[in-house]
C-alpha cells in the first residue's frame, strides 16, 4: 500500500527527534535570561487596588485607580524606597461583594503583595477585610464610610475593631450625616425636611445618621422614602412629597440617582426645595448631568476642598500632567493619600529584607497605624479603630454646576 | 384627589414610554417567538445616536431651535436604532431559526451585554452619564393644581399618535397584513407568497423606530443618558407586553399604560410603596396571568408550541 | 490504522503527495519559527528575544507541529483536523504579533521568526486544503482490553486537569489568550480525528470506572495549587453554582420550562443557611446542626418552589418565564426590605466557619504534605453536594418521570393527551430544581460567610441560564463545563478589566451562533438537531423520545 510505502521511504523518520530535540531545549532554556532587559531594582512588591471598574461605578473607580497609579510612579521615580520596584496590582470588584471576595483572594494569594487601596463599597469592604486579614495584607479604603467596618456591629454602645489590618481615610457616616444635620438645622434654617435613600448599606447609613441628628437639634422629618437604585423615573416619589412642603429634601445614595431625582423635583415636578447629600455625590458628573435644576443642591465631603490645600494643588496639577483619559473623581485624592500611606510605611518594615514575607506584612500594618503626613485631602493619620484622624468635612453647594465650598468644619456629635 | 390625579399623570407619562418599547418586544415575539431582550439596548444606543447628532453634527445655531434639533435628532436617532437593529436581526438571529429555543435567548443576552459594553467602552466619555438636552421647553403646565411637564405632553402625545399609526399600518396596508399573516402561521404565510425574511426585518424595523424615539423621549424627561438607560425600562417594557398578551399590539399598550399607573399608585399610597412599587407591578401581572392566561388581550388562537 | 478504501486509492494518493509536501515544509517552518525570535526587545511574556527556547506562545506553536504527523497518516477527520491546528497556530502567532508591535511600538518590532511562523501555517492550510476530502467516519468503536481502557480514561482525566492547572498557571494575558486558542484549536482537531467520541465511548463502557477516577480528578485540584487559595477559592464557588445550573437544568433542561429568577432559590436556601448558622447578625436565634439547615434550605426553597409553581402552571413556556422573573425580583426586593428578618441591604454577615468536632473547616490543613487552604474543605464538601446532585438528575433523567418531562417539553398538549399528569411533573421540576439550589445556597452561606439581596439579581439568574445552555441543555457535564466556563473565563480575563464583559458578551453570542446545542449536547436533542439534516441516523439507537408508556 502506498501508505506503507511513504513509511518506508523515511521521509517522516526525523519527525520524531525534530519533536524532542526542542522539547529538550525548552526544557533547558528557561533558566536563560533575555539580554537588555531593564532589572535595575530586583525586589518586588505589590499594592493592590480593589475597586469598581467596570459597571455602573467605572467612573469612581477608575479614578481611584489612577490616583493609586500615579503614587505608585512618582515613589518609583524618586526611589522612595531604595533598591524596590513598586508595582500596582488592580482588581476590578464591579461594585459586588462577591466579585471583590475573588479579588481579595487573588492578590492575597500574590506573595509581593503588601497593601491594598481599596474598596469603594462598604458592602464589599465587609467581604474583603477579613480575607485580607488572614494573610496580614493592610487596607487602606478610600471611600468607605459605613461605622461597623472599624468598629464592629455594636458601634453605638460597644465599639470593637473587628481587623487591625483595616484602615480608612473616609470619614464615618454618622459624622458625615451629623455635619449635614447641623448644617441643614442651623445654617439653612431648614425645619421640616423629607429623607430620600436608595436602601443600600451607605445610603441607608448616612441617611440614618442624618435624621438622628436632625431631629435631635429639633427639626422635623416629615417622612422616609426609599428609592431602587437603577431607577430613572422618580416622579411618583417625589409627587406623593410634594405636599409636605419640605424645607429640604435629603438624600441618603449616590450621584447617578441623585441628579436624576434633582433635576425631576426641580424641573417637572415643580419642587423648591434644594437637596442635600453626602460625598456619594459630591462628582462633577452631578451639576452637569441634573443641569439648571442642580443649581442651589447641597453635599458634604470629607475633608477640606482640595482646592484649599497645598499639597492637592501639586495631586492636581501631577494628575493632569501624567495625561490619565479619565478624571480622577471624587475619590482621587484620597486613593492618593491611601496609596502614599502604604508607600511611606514601606522602608520601615521591607528594612533589609529581599521578599514580602508575613512579618514583613505584619510590620507594615504596624507601620501604617503610625502615619503622620500631610496629604492631598489634609492630614493623614490614624486612630486606634483605624479611623482617620482627620474629622474635618466640608459643606459644598452647586453654583454655576460645580460643587463650590462654602463652610469647612468638624462635628461634636 | 389632587394627588390622585397627579399619580395618574405621572403614571400615564411612564406607562407611555413602557408602551412604546413593550410595542417592539410583542411585534418580534409576534413573528419569531423571540424574547428580545436587547430590545431595550437599541433603545439606549438611539438614545446616543440622537445625542451625537445634536452634540457634534448640529452647529450651536441649529441646536438651539427646537424646530430643526428635535426632528434632527429623532431621525437620526431612528435610524441609528434600526440600523443597529437589523445588524443584530442578520447577524445574531437569522443564524439561529432553526437552533433551540433557548439559544436565541442567550444570543440575544450576548447581544445586549455586547452594546452596552460597546457604548461604555468607546462613547466619548460613555462610563458616565451624559447630558442630555431638553430639545423643548423646560416649563410646566398646571392644571387645576395637578402639574404637568411639557415634555410629558410631548412623550404622551407622541406616543399615542405612534401607537395609531402602527395600528394602521398593521390593519390596513398590504405589508402590515403580510405581518399578521406571518404571526399566525409563518409556514402556511410563506406558500402563499409572502417573503418571510423581509417580513422578519421589517418587524425589527418597525420595533427600533420607536425604541429610537423612546430612547430620545427618555432623555428629554430625564436630562441624562447613560449605558444602561436601556436595561431596566426594557425588563418593564417586557412585562408590560406579557400583561396585556405577548404577541397583540393593543396589549403592549394598555399593559404599558397599566404597568406605569399601577407603579405610579403603588408608591403613593401603599407605605414605603416607592421600594416596593415593583412588587406590586409584578403581583398585578401574576394575577392577571392565573386569571386570563394569554395576558389582558391574549390571543385567541390556541397555544403554538 | 484504518485502510483506506479499496476503490478510490491512486485518486486519493495523488492529491495528498502535494499536500504532504506543502505540510511538511510548512510545519518545518513553523518548527524553526516558534524556536526563533518573535520580537526584537526584550521585556515582552515568554523570553521572546530568546532563539532555540519555545517561550511563552511559541511553545503552542510548537506543540502544534506534531500534527505534521497527519500528513502521512490517512485517518477520517485529518484534513479538518489539520485545518483547525493550522488556523490555531495562525491565530497565536497573529494575536501575540499584534502584542508585540503594540508594545514595541510598530511592526517593525516583531522578529522574523513570528514572519516565518506565519508562513509555516499559511503552508500548512493550503497543504490541508490540497488534501482529499475526508472519509465519512463510522463512530462504531472495537472495544480496547478493558485495562487499557482504563488507563486512556485516567489519562484523559488526568490530562484534563493537567491541562486546567495549566491554564490557571498563566497570567499575561496574550499567554493565555494564546492558551485558550490552543486549547480550542486542539480540541477541534481531536474532535474531528474522533478521539472525543471514542472517549464519550469508553467512559460510557466503563461508566463506574469513569465515576470514581473522574471523582478522585477533582478531589485532586486543590492539591495542585501548593497551598494557594485564590483558584481553589474560585472553584470552591464554582461547585456551588454547579449544583444550582445541574437544578436548574432539571427545570429548563428536562421539563422545559424556563425560569428566569432562579437565582431566588438559592438567594433562599443561603438566607436559611445564614438565618440557622449562628451567625453573628442572626436576627433567629435557633442554631441547628449544619446538615439539617442544608436539608432545611432546600425544603423551604422548595416550599417557595410549590408556591410560584402553583399558580403558574397554566401559563405556555414564555409567560412563565416573566413570571420567574418576576418572582425573582419580588424575592430580592422584599429582602431588601423586611429588615427585621433581613437586615435588609446590609444583609447577614459573620457567618461562622463549619465545625466537625475539633475540625475548623476555615483553616488550613496539611494532607500528604500538601497545605490545603480553608477553601479546600468548603470545596470538598461541594463535591459531595454536586455528586448528589448529579446523582438526583441522572436517577430522574432515566426514569418514567424524566420521559414524561421530555415529553412535556416537546408538546404538552400531546403529552396531557397520552395520559401524563403535566400538573404534578411540571410542579415537581419546580419543587426538585428549588430543592437542589437551595441546598447550594446554605452551603454558599458559609463560603461567603454573608448573604446580601445584590448577589441575587437578575443578572444571576440569567448566568445560570447561560451556563446550562452553554454547556448543553439536559446533560450533567454540560451543566459542570458550562458554570465552570462562566467562572473561570471571567476571571482569567481579569487581566482585560475594562473590555471583559464585552468579551463576555461577544463570547454568548458566537457561541449561540456556532454551537446552539451547546459544548456537550444531549443525545436526545442532539437527534433533534439532526432531523434537518437529510443524511441524519435518527433513531437508529436507543428509544425515540415520547411520552411513558
Amino acid at each position: 500500500m502506498r501508505l506503507a510505502r511513504v513509511r518506508r521511504t523515511g521521509r517522516g523518520r526525523w519527525l520524531v527527534p525534530a519533536m524532542v530535540v526542542p522539547l529538550l531545549a525548552a526544557a533547558c532554556g528557561g533558566s536563560k535570561s533575555e539580554s537588555g532587559a531593564g532589572q535595575a531594582p530586583s525586589k518586588t512588591v505589590k499594592i493592590g487596588v480593589i475597586a469598581p471598574l467596570s459597571g455602573d461605578l467605572t467612573a469612581v473607580g477608575t479614578g481611584i485607580r489612577n490616583s493609586v497609579d500615579l503614587a505608585v510612579k512618582q515613589a518609583n521615580t524618586s526611589n522612595k524606597v531604595p533598591g524596590w520596584k513598586i508595582e500596582l496590582a488592580a482588581e476590578d470588584d464591579a461594585g459586588k461583594p462577591d466579585v471583590g471576595a475573588q479579588a481579595a483572594s487573588k492578590l492575597s494569594s500574590d506573595p509581593a503583595v503588601i497593601g491594598v487601596v481599596g474598596t469603594y463599597n462598604s458592602s464589599v469592604a465587609l467581604q474583603v477585610a477579613p480575607i485580607l486579614d488572614k494573610t496580614n495584607i493592610v487596607e487602606i479604603s478610600p471611600a468607605n464610610t459605613n461605622d461597623t467596618l472599624t468598629r464592629g456591629e455594636n458601634f453605638k454602645t460597644s465599639p470593637v475593631r473587628p481587623h487591625k489590618n483595616y484602615f480608612r481615610v473616609a470619614t464615618l457616616d454618622s459624622l458625615q450625616g451629623g455635619f449635614a444635620a447641623d448644617y441643614a438645622f442651623n445654617d439653612m434654617s431648614a425645619k421640616n425636611v423629607v429623607v430620600i435613600h436608595d436602601k443600600k448599606a451607605y445610603g441607608q447609613g448616612l441617611a440614618d445618621s442624618f435624621k438622628a441628628q436632625f431631629e435631635k437639634d429639633g427639626g422635623k422629618v416629615a417622612t422616609t422614602e426609599t428609592i431602587n437604585p437603577g431607577d430613572k423615573d422618580f416622579s411618583a416619589v417625589l409627587s406623593k412629597i410634594k405636599p409636605l412642603n419640605p424645607d429640604m429634601i435629603f438624600y441618603g445614595g449616590e450621584y447617578p440617582e441623585a441628579s436624576l431625582i434633582s433635576n425631576q423635583a426641580h424641573g417637572p415636578q415643580g419642587i423648591k426645595a434644594p437637596l442635600m447629600g453626602g460625598d456619594g455625590i459630591v462628582d462633577p458628573t452631578y451639576g452637569k448631568t441634573a443641569g439648571p435644576a442642580a443649581e442651589g443642591d447641597f453635599g458634604t465631603s470629607v475633608g477640606a476642598p482640595p482646592e484649599q490645600v497645598g499639597s492637592a494643588k501639586s495631586f492636581i496639577a501631577d494628575y493632569k500632567a501624567a495625561g490619565y483619559p479619565d478624571p480622577f473623581s471624587a475619590y482621587g485624592a484620597l486613593a492618593y493619600d491611601a496609596a502614599n500611606a502604604i508607600i511611606n510605611a514601606l522602608p520601615a518594615s521591607l528594612g533589609s529584607a529581599t521578599r514580602v514575607n508575613d512579618t514583613i506584612r505584619q510590620a507594615e500594618i504596624n507601620a501604617v497605624q503610625q502615619t503622620n503626613f500631610s496629604g492631598a485631602s489634609g492630614a493623614v493619620g490614624f486612630d486606634n479603630f483605624g479611623d482617620t484622624v482627620t474629622k474635618t468635612l466640608t459643606m459644598y453647594k452647586v453654583e454655576g454646576g460645580n460643587f463650590t465650598p462654602i463652610k469647612t468644619g468638624e462635628f461634636k456629635g | 384627589m389632587r394627588q390622585l390625579a397627579q399619580q395618574l399623570v405621572n403614571g400615564t407619562v411612564l406607562g407611555a414610554t413602557y408602551a412604546l418599547i413593550a410595542l417592539g418586544y410583542t411585534m418580534v415575539y409576534g413573528i419569531i417567538q423571540l424574547i428580545n431582550f436587547a430590545h431595550g439596548e437599541i433603545v439606549m444606543v438611539g438614545a446616543f445616536g440622537g445625542l451625537t447628532v445634536f452634540r457634534y453634527w448640529l452647529p450651536d445655531s441649529l441646536a438651539s431651535t427646537p424646530w430643526v434639533a428635535l426632528p434632527a435628532v429623532l431621525v437620526v436617532a431612528i435610524a441609528v436604532a434600526i440600523t443597529a437593529a437589523v445588524l443584530m436581526e442578520r447577524l445574531a438571529y437569522r443564524p439561529l431559526r432553526n437552533a433551540p429555543r433557548l439559544a436565541p435567548l442567550i444570543t440575544a443576552i450576548g447581544v445586549s451585554i455586547f452594546l452596552q459594553e460597546v457604548v461604555r467602552l468607546f462613547y466619548p466619555g460613555g462610563k458616565r452619564q451624559q447630558p442630555f438636552p431638553s430639545l423643548i421647553s423646560t416649563g410646566t403646565l398646571d392644571v387645576g393644581g395637578v402639574t404637568v411637564a411639557w415634555v410629558s405632553v410631548f412623550v404622551v402625545v407622541t406616543a399615542i399618535a405612534l401607537m395609531v399609526a402602527l395600528q394602521l399600518f398593521v390593519k390596513a396596508t398590504r405589508m402590515g397584513k403580510a405581518m399578521r399573516a406571518t404571526s399566525q402561521d409563518p409556514e402556511t404565510a410563506r406558500l402563499m407568497g409572502i417573503d418571510i425574511d423581509r417580513v422578519i426585518v421589517l418587524t425589527f424595523v418597525i420595533g427600533a423606530a420607536l425604541a429610537g424615539v423612546a430612547g430620545v423621549m427618555q432623555g428629554m424627561r430625564f436630562g441624562q443618558i447613560d449605558f444602561r438607560i436601556g436595561f431596566l425600562v426594557g425588563l418593564k417594557a417586557f412585562t408590560a407586553a406579557v400583561l396585556g398578551g405577548i404577541g397583540n399590539i393593543a396589549g403592549a399598550v394598555v399593559g404599558g399604560f397599566l404597568l406605569g399607573i399601577v407603579e405610579a399608585l403603588a408608591t403613593q399610597y401603599v407605605p414605603h410603596g416607592s421600594s416596593w412599587k415593583d412588587v406590586w407591578a409584578f403581583i398585578v401581572l401574576i394575577v392577571v396571568l392565573v386569571l386570563r392566561p394569554g395576558g389582558l388581550l391574549g390571543e385567541r388562537v390556541a397555544a403554538r408550541s | 490504522m484504518t485502510e483506506p478504501g479499496p476503490g478510490d486509492v491512486p485518486e486519493r494518493q495523488r492529491g495528498s503527495r502535494k499536500a504532504k509536501s506543502l505540510m511538511v515544509a510548512g510545519a518545518g517552518a513553523v518548527l524553526v519559527g516558534s524556536l526563533s525570535p518573535w520580537a526584537t526587545f526584550a521585556g515582552f511574556p515568554g523570553k521572546m528575544t530568546l532563539a532555540g527556547f519555545p517561550g511563552g506562545a511559541r511553545l503552542f506553536c510548537l506543540l502544534a507541529t506534531v500534527g505534521v504527523v497527519l500528513a502521512f497518516v490517512d485517518v477520517a477527520g485529518r484534513r479538518k483536523a489539520t485545518l483547525a491546528a493550522a488556523a490555531g497556530v495562525l491565530a497565536v502567532t497573529v494575536i501575540n504579533g499584534v502584542a508585540i508591535a503594540k508594545q514595541g511600538g510598530g511592526p517593525a518590532t516583531v522578529a522574523w521568526g513570528a514572519w516565518l511562523t506565519v508562513a509555516g501555517a499559511g503552508l500548512v492550510i493550503a497543504g490541508a486544503i490540497v488534501l482529499p476530502l475526508d472519509r465519512e467516519r463510522t463512530d462504531e468503536w472495537r472495544a480496547l482490553p478493558p485495562a487499557l481502557e482504563v488507563t486512556a480514561i485516567s489519562a484523559s482525566l488526568a490530562g484534563l486537569l493537567a491541562t486546567v492547572v495549566w491554564g490557571l498557571g498563566i497570567n499575561e494575558s496574550s499567554r493565555f489568550v494564546s492558551f485558550l486558542t490552543f486549547v480550542a484549536a486542539a480540541s477541534v482537531a481531536l474532535h474531528h480525528l474522533g478521539v472525543f467520541s471514542w472517549l464519550a465511548t469508553i467512559w460510557g463502557r466503563h461508566s463506574r470506572v469513569t465515576v470514581v477516577l473522574a471523582s478522585a480528578t477533582a478531589a485532586a485540584f486543590p492539591f495542585t495549587q501548593h497551598g494557594n487559595a485564590y483558584w481553589v477559592r474560585v472553584f470552591a464557588s464554582i461547585g456551588v453554582f454547579t449544583a444550582a445550573a445541574i437544578g436548574l437544568n432539571v427545570v429548563v433542561g428536562l421539563a422545559g420550562l424556563l425560569d428566569l429568577g432562579y437565582v431566588a432559590f438559592f438567594g433562599v436556601g443561603a438566607y436559611v443557611g445564614a438565618l440557622f448558622a449562628n451567625a453573628s447578625l442572626t436576627t433567629v436565634h435557633i442554631h441547628l446542626p449544619f446538615l439539617a439547615v442544608v436539608f432545611l434550605g432546600g425544603a423551604v426553597a422548595s416550599v417557595f418552589g410549590l408556591v410560584i409553581g402553583t399558580p403558574t402552571l397554566r401559563l405556555r413556556g414564555d409567560y412563565l418565564a416573566i413570571v420567574t422573573l418576576g418572582f425573582g425580583e419580588i424575592f430580592r426586593i422584599t429582602a431588601n426590605n423586611l429588615d427585621g428578618l433581613t437586615r435588609g441591604p446590609n444583609g447577614i454577615s459573620g457567618i461562622p466557619d463549619l465545625h466537625a468536632g475539633t475540625f475548623n473547616f476555615g483553616d488550613t490543613h496539611h494532607l500528604l504534605g500538601v497545605a490545603l487552604p480553608g477553601f479546600a474543605n468548603y470545596y470538598f464538601v461541594e463535591l459531595v453536594l454536586v455528586g448528589a446532585a448529579i446523582v438526583v438528575f441522572t436517577r430522574l433523567n432515566d426514569s418514567r418521570i424524566g420521559r414524561a418531562w421530555v415529553a412535556i417539553r416537546e408538546d404538552e398538549v400531546a403529552a396531557a393527551a397520552s395520559g401524563v399528569d403535566t400538573v404534578r411533573l411540571k410542579l415537581l421540576a419546580f419543587a426538585i430544581g428549588a430543592f437542589l439550589a437551595g441546598t447550594a445556597g446554605t452551603v454558599n452561606a458559609h463560603v461567603t460567610t454573608q448573604v446580601s439581596p445584590d448577589s441575587y439579581t437578575f443578572a444571576e439568574s440569567i448566568l445560570l441560564v447561560a451556563a446550562v445552555v452553554l454547556g448543553g441543555m439536559g446533560t450533567v457535564p454540560g451543566a459542570l463545563l458550562g458554570s465552570a466556563a462562566l467562572f473561570v473565563i471571567p476571571e482569567k480575563l481579569r487581566s482585560f478589566q475594562d473590555k471583559r464583559l464585552l468579551l463576555f458578551g461577544a463570547a454568548l453570542i458566537l457561541m449561540m451562533r456556532f454551537r446552539p446545542e451547546g459544548m456537550v449536547p444531549s443525545r436526545r436533542r442532539q437527534r433533534e438537531l439532526r432531523e434537518w439534516a437529510p443524511r441524519g441516523r435518527a433513531g437508529a439507537t436507543g428509544a425515540p423520545p415520547g411520552p411513558a408508556p
